[in-house]
């Protein structure tokens, strides 16, 4: 047994040649709200799909709620719920029986799953769609059934991956306002994988994920400090000379086409106000701000360390 | 043991069978053409077997023929639910995953155990069902033929990736398993290949199991009824752990893996 939520050690998952997953260590706390950032392809899913019994780990270990994720898999998965980057419902059935089904294999009694219905599809703003057949929703709607269904048992440990992919804003707003109230109603401890880094600012804890690796961890608000104090963000057309010469002067930059970005670890930016004037001529754009994740995550996928 | 998603996916399943009802239909139409139009053209064409008319000699066939179906394409609706997001609800479900397996057979039998009473009924109306039929025995056939068919859909299911290959299945598993069996002929007086072929079919099973329950003392059995209750027992045993050892391997979730590994993460 394991105090805490989730605890995976040297989780390794490889498919092939392709080694998905890479010696990953977690430890998160009941409770907290943790945030699993990467780029596509990092094994963000993977890491959850293996944290939620559905694939079996090439070697480490790993509990979710105390439960060891290979030989208590059944009693894991009683204490998990998971919504799947691809919605898990029946599309020929309606919202209701689709919870009905959901409810009835996760064992729940049907006066239960008759209440939880009720309950959630209020909090859910889906109440007038019940005896709607789910291929008759929209993208959105679908999404926020697709949570229902996850924590219709009112699961310890949430696993949401990538839970606002393919929304437009209005939609990823409306479903970040159903997750927040979901985790004021409930003590959940809520593991999430987006690539949307604002919707991880509001996390406990985030750790960034590169090809298997875990790379950084820590709090948004750390790690953003970590970066530094601003970020000046250059453009030019003729970025490659601009960018050796500025780098002589800021430390190593992020290329990202006609655009290089420094970090500025100083509140003071009169140096960078006078440089700016120098360079003028040949610069489009000169930008001075604070960091964000956003950033987190490009110096982290551009393989740079963070600390300066 | 879980009785509760168990019940849901038989639930899911009769749902869909009432939803669909042109599915309902055609699996009434098909053994009715067969036994009206084909029986009856070749029980005028020949003269009957083993003192049985061919058109009578046709029933247990037609019925086999309705388990058949009926079973395999609710089984394969498998393929379809690991397609549609509908295997992803099953496999997070707090319950071995060799138990969805065993739920979906049974599913797959009672959808085919349905739709052969509703045939039952419509020939009864029609006065084609013989009278010296022996009931009790037709429901342990009726039950253990349906289960050996889901068996192999689920075989099937449990083999086959996508759904691009259901005309395959069609064409390699549902007409093979039906012409190689005894329901349009006796098995014994087949030509030695066949017979072979028939012998391995647990399918034949069935229908010789039907035979004894509704041509009672014709002659017409190939079997003894302890050999095709023997068969269809261990087969649809076998059956349903080689599924389950199918779908406990991660291939089951090659969509899945599919999405892991390739395009997206």
């Amino acid at each position: 047994m394991n105090a805490a939520a989730i605890c995976a050690a040297g989780l390794i998952k490889r498919y092939g040649d392709t080694t998905a997953v890479d010696s990953l260590d977690l430890d998160i706390a009941p409770g907290e709200f943790f945030g699993l950032l990467g780029p596509n392809g990092s094994g963000k899913t993977t890491t959850i799909h293996m944290l939620a019994t559905l694939i079996r780990p090439t070697a480490g270990s790993a509990q979710v709620a105390g439960f060891d994720i290979g030989r208590d898999a059944v009693r894991a998965r009683e204490a998990i719920g998971i919504v799947f980057q691809e919605s898990a419902l029946d599309r020929s059935l309606t919202v209701a029986e689709n919870l009905r089904f959901a409810g009835l294999l996760l064992d729940l009694p049907t006066k239960i799953i008759a209440e939880r219905t009720g309950e959630l599809l209020e909090l859910f703003g889906l109440q007038e769609h019940r005896k709607a057949p789910v291929a008759t929703l929209s993208g959105g709607m679908r999404r926020a059934l697709d949570i229902v269904r996850g924590v219709l048992h009112r699961p310890k440990v949430l696993f949401l991956d990538e839970p606002t992919i393919g929304l437009d804003l209005p939609n990823r707003r409306r479903i970040w306002r159903f997750i927040d109230r979901l985790r004021v109603h409930t003590s959940m401890t809520v593991l999430l994988t987006t690539h949307y880094l604002e919707e991880a600012d509001s996390c406990d804890r985030v750790s960034f994920i590169r090809k298997g690796r875990l790379v950084e961890s820590g709090s948004p608000r750390a790690l953003v400090a970590h970066l530094g104090k601003h970020i000046v963000e250059v453009e030019s057309q003729d970025i490659e000379r601009i960018a050796t010469q500025l780098e002589t002067k800021l430390g190593p930059c992020l290329r990202d086409g006609d655009t290089a970005m420094f970090r500025w670890d100083r509140e003071d930016i009169a140096e960078l106000t006078r440089l700016q004037w120098d360079f003028a001529p040949d610069v489009g754009s000169w930008k001075v701000r604070r960091p964000n994740l956003n950033d987190v995550f490009l110096w982290v996928a551009g393989g740079k360390a963070l600390k300066p | 043991m879980k009785l509760r998603p168990f019940y849901a996916v038989l639930e899911r399943e009769m749902l869909r069978m009432i939803r669909q009802r042109t599915r309902l239909v055609a699996a009434m139409v098909r053994p009715l053409i067969w036994l009206l139009v084909i029986g009856g053209g070749f029980n005028a064409a020949m003269s009957s077997a083993r003192g049985v008319a061919y058109q009578d000699f046709l029933v247990p066939g037609v019925l086999g023929m309705t388990m058949l179906f009926g079973a395999m394409l609710a089984a394969l609706t498998t393929v379809y639910d690991k397609e549609s997001g509908v295997m992803r609800m099953m496999i997070v479900a707090p319950l071995p995953h060799g138990w969805i397996v065993l739920a979906k057979m049974v599913s797959a039998a009672l959808a085919a155990i349905v739709q052969v009473a509703l045939l039952i009924v419509l020939l009864l109306l029609l006065g084609r069902f013989g009278s010296d039929t022996r009931w009790l025995l037709l429901v342990g056939g009726i039950v253990s033929t349906s289960l050996a068919c889901a068996g192999i859909g689920m075989l099937t299911a449990s083999f086959s990736r996508t759904l691009d290959n259901f005309a395959a299945t069609m064409n390699f598993v549902i007409f093979p398993v039906f012409f190689f069996s005894g329901s349009l002929y006796p098995v014994q007086t087949l030509p030695a290949v066949l017979k072979q072929v028939a012998l391995l079919n647990p399918y034949t099973y069935g229908v010789d199991f039907l035979k004894h329950a509704i041509l009672p003392g014709s002659g017409t059995t190939d079997f003894s009824l302890m050999l095709d209750l023997a068969v269809l027992a261990g087969f649809s045993i076998v059956a349903l752990a080689v599924a389950s050892w199918r779908f406990s391997e991660e291939s089951a979730y090659e969509p899945m893996i599919r999405v892991l590994t390739g395009k997206r993460s």
